[in-house]
């Protein structure tokens, strides 16, 4: 494996990853002899991962807090190509999922997985899924401290712990050690913030009960300081009491979200803080030496700080504006003066959010290894990050992600859509998700245009579970069936960054799927015309309110 | 089941267990990929039957229901709702190809 920085297997890992395979490869094979029904079968594979959609199976491959290796990014390529269709789409939990899988073939796709440890474990089922992280940790400027060390942590205690692997419903973490949280902690079953406190010591915010779907709700704060080493007691604290009284009477009603609002925050506090000072001081608080054996793992690359200032990269600047315009959205400050790092859309204009073949997979692995020490991030935003890029190497970058079609000036604009992969794959799915994406990044594909409208982010789901997090847009838009007709409910002022998480307000009925473009181009005709100097579109509209807003959509579909 | 057996016209669906493909029972009791071979129900009773029938052919398909369905007067048959007719027709959309972008 190439030298990157961030934990391999140790053999426990593997033997635990290898034995799993075998176990999956004798169970497949027992369900095509057809000793194992359907209704016996169905749970083992969705403890792999392995999910029946609308047309075939769909793997979804666990990204541990959405690290990659160029090497297991090229391995992630080679199953596409071998077992799927020769493509994959990232999803908005830094997965992948492949939506073309054989049964059949399922046990060598995850074999194949493991040669790079990495697997499927987890990625389904009321258990604890894989931990989120913003996708810019140990490279971004703003950094705390690298969240991944403590995703590792909570990634060994969660796997296969045997008192959760049954909850109530399914369980998402997510962990940012940046002050501009970039991993939507507030909106997870517990999210996870690192900061440091007035005596200088760097602890945990932790905050519960947030989440989207049915019924979309904010996390509330229930330690506003927890000390590191303490951070497995709390969480192992926290899902005993959620396991202990969460609903299992109705599937809807039984995330955590759900427990904290019935109960309230301050009792669900009480009953947490009881049962974490009943383990606090056991085997679960971490050791120093175990933080550090994990932490020196994730050792930052050997950076040397460099130019800020390169003159071929100012001169590239004035002279090709779309990479001027590329530099403003798709590079970010890094840690290391002379460093940046660098985010490839996977939102080319009209194409499908998240999605890249197999031949783009292995060119960004390759873009890793000359020039971003072989790591790659992904996004919750369905992005690819190159996380440790020279300044100098920033017009190559550009070029090289340009022959991909990854060189989209579009993050954070008005096409760098989330959307969920809809009723074009999925069972769950009420609506289309990728061909409204398609049709809006379209519309609105000028560079110009996007830099002009600034920073708007659409987030598209096609049903109530929303996979698009489109509660969380700037503007969302849900998929809802109407009697058998697609239509598309839009929402506005949902907001996940800069620590000021918010829901979107619903602003009406909800729309044809062909007048969605103009509802669109309507609400941002409101936006051009009353924005102030440095709002941005969620601005405007916290500052507007909705009926300006509702009043030009109406009128315009 | 009630809402499957809404339609008319009804026609036996199911995913095969081996790749998950979408497949139709024939009038032969077979599997088949092909839409315009599935057999169609005419009434209440005789897709009750159908749906019986494919239940008893499941040992290589998973969970078969009915489909509803229109018939135009060529005999063409095509599901009511969006989600069948996209499970019997695929995306709606071009997926990426696999070499579409080659790096260099």
């Amino acid at each position: 494996m190439p030298d990157t920085h961030f934990y391999r297997y140790d053999e426990y890992d593997r033997r635990l990853v290898a034995e799993r395979v075998e176990q999956f490869r004798d169970q497949v094979r027992r369900r095509l002899a057809g000793e194992l029904t359907e209704e016996q079968f169905k749970p083992l594979r969705l403890t792999n991962g392995l999910y029946l959609q609308l047309h075939a199976y769909m793997l979804r491959i666990a990204i541990p807090y959405g690290t990659l290796s160029s090497r297991q990014l090229r391995k992630l390529a080679e199953i596409a190509r071998k077992y799927d269709r020769g493509y994959g789409h990232f999803t908005t939990r830094q997965n992948l999922q492949l939506h073309w899988i054989k049964l059949e073939q399922a046990p060598d796709a995850i074999a194949a997985l493991a040669e790079v440890d990495m697997h499927s474990i987890q990625t389904s089922g009321n258990c604890v899924r894989n931990t989120t992280a913003d996708h810019f940790a140990g490279a971004a400027a703003d950094e705390i401290e690298d969240p991944r060390v403590w995703c590792e942590i909570v990634r060994q205690w969660s796997t296969l712990h045997p008192e959760f692997s049954f909850l109530p419903r399914k369980f998402k973490i997510a962990i940012t050690g940046s002050p501009n949280d970039r991993a939507a902690v507030r909106v997870h079953d517990i999210g996870l913030r690192l900061w440091r406190n007035d005596e200088g010591e760097v602890g945990f915010e932790v905050i519960v009960g947030g989440g989207l779907g049915r019924t979309p709700m904010i996390g509330k704060t229930l330690r506003e300081f927890l000390p590191r080493d303490e951070l497995l007691a709390y969480l192992e604290a926290t899902l005993r009491v959620y396991n202990r009284y969460g609903r299992r009477d109705n599937l809807f009603k039984a995330r955590i979200k759900i427990l904290v609002h019935e109960i309230g925050a301050e009792k669900m506090r009480e009953e947490v803080e009881a049962e974490y000072r009943s383990m606090k001081d056991s085997a679960l608080k971490l050791a120093p030496e175990t933080v550090e054996a994990i932490a020196r793992q994730f050792a930052p690359p050997p950076l040397r700080p460099g130019r800020t200032r390169v003159p071929e990269v100012e001169a590239l600047k004035l002279g090709d504006p779309d990479f001027a315009l590329w530099l403003k959205s798709n590079v970010a400050p890094h840690r290391v003066p002379g460093h940046a790092i660098v985010t490839a859309s996977l939102k080319p204009a009209g194409a499908p959010p998240g999605d890249a073949s197999a031949a783009q997979m292995e060119g960004v692995a390759d873009i890793a290894d000359m020039y971003s020490f072989s790591e790659i991030r992904v996004s919750h935003e369905q992005n690819l990050v190159l996380p440790h890029v020279a300044i100098e190497d920033l017009p190559a970058v550009y070029r090289a992600l340009g022959r991909l079609g990854f060189a989209e000036a579009n993050v954070g604009k008005i096409t760098d859509i989330i959307a969920c992969p809809g009723l074009d794959y999925c069972s769950l799915a009420n609506a289309r998700s990728i061909p409204v994406a398609q049709r809006i990044s379209t519309r609105f594909a000028a560079l110009a245009r996007q830099h002009d409208i600034g920073d708007l982010k659409i987030k598209i789901s096609g049903c109530i579970n929303a996979c698009g997090h489109h509660h969380v847009g700037h503007i969302g838009i849900l998929g809802v069936d109407k009697n058998g007709v697609e239509l598309y409910q839009i929402s506005l002022g949902g907001d996940v960054d800069f620590g000021q998480t918010s829901l979107g307000t619903i602003l009406g009925p909800a729309v044809p799927a062909d007048r969605v473009v103009e509802a669109v181009e309507a609400l941002v005709a409101v936006y051009l015309d009353a924005r102030r100097a440095g709002e941005r579109f969620v601005d405007t509209y916290r500052r507007l309110g909705i009926q300006p807003f509702k009043e030009r959509v109406y009128a315009a579909v | 089941m009630a809402k499957n057996l809404s339609g008319d016209l009804q026609i036996a669906s199911a995913n095969r267990l081996a790749d998950g493909m979408v497949v139709f029972l024939d009038e032969a009791g077979q599997w088949t990929g092909r839409l315009d071979r599935a057999a169609v129900a005419r009434d209440r009773r005789a897709a009750e039957i159908l749906l019986e029938r494919a239940r008893v052919e499941s040992f290589t398909v998973v969970d078969p229901f009915l489909v509803a369905v229109v018939e135009d007067e060529a005999g063409h048959i095509e599901p009511l709702s969006l989600r069948e007719k996209i499970r019997a027709s695929g995306l709606t959309f071009a997926a990426i190809a696999a070499e579409a972008v080659r790096y260099a």
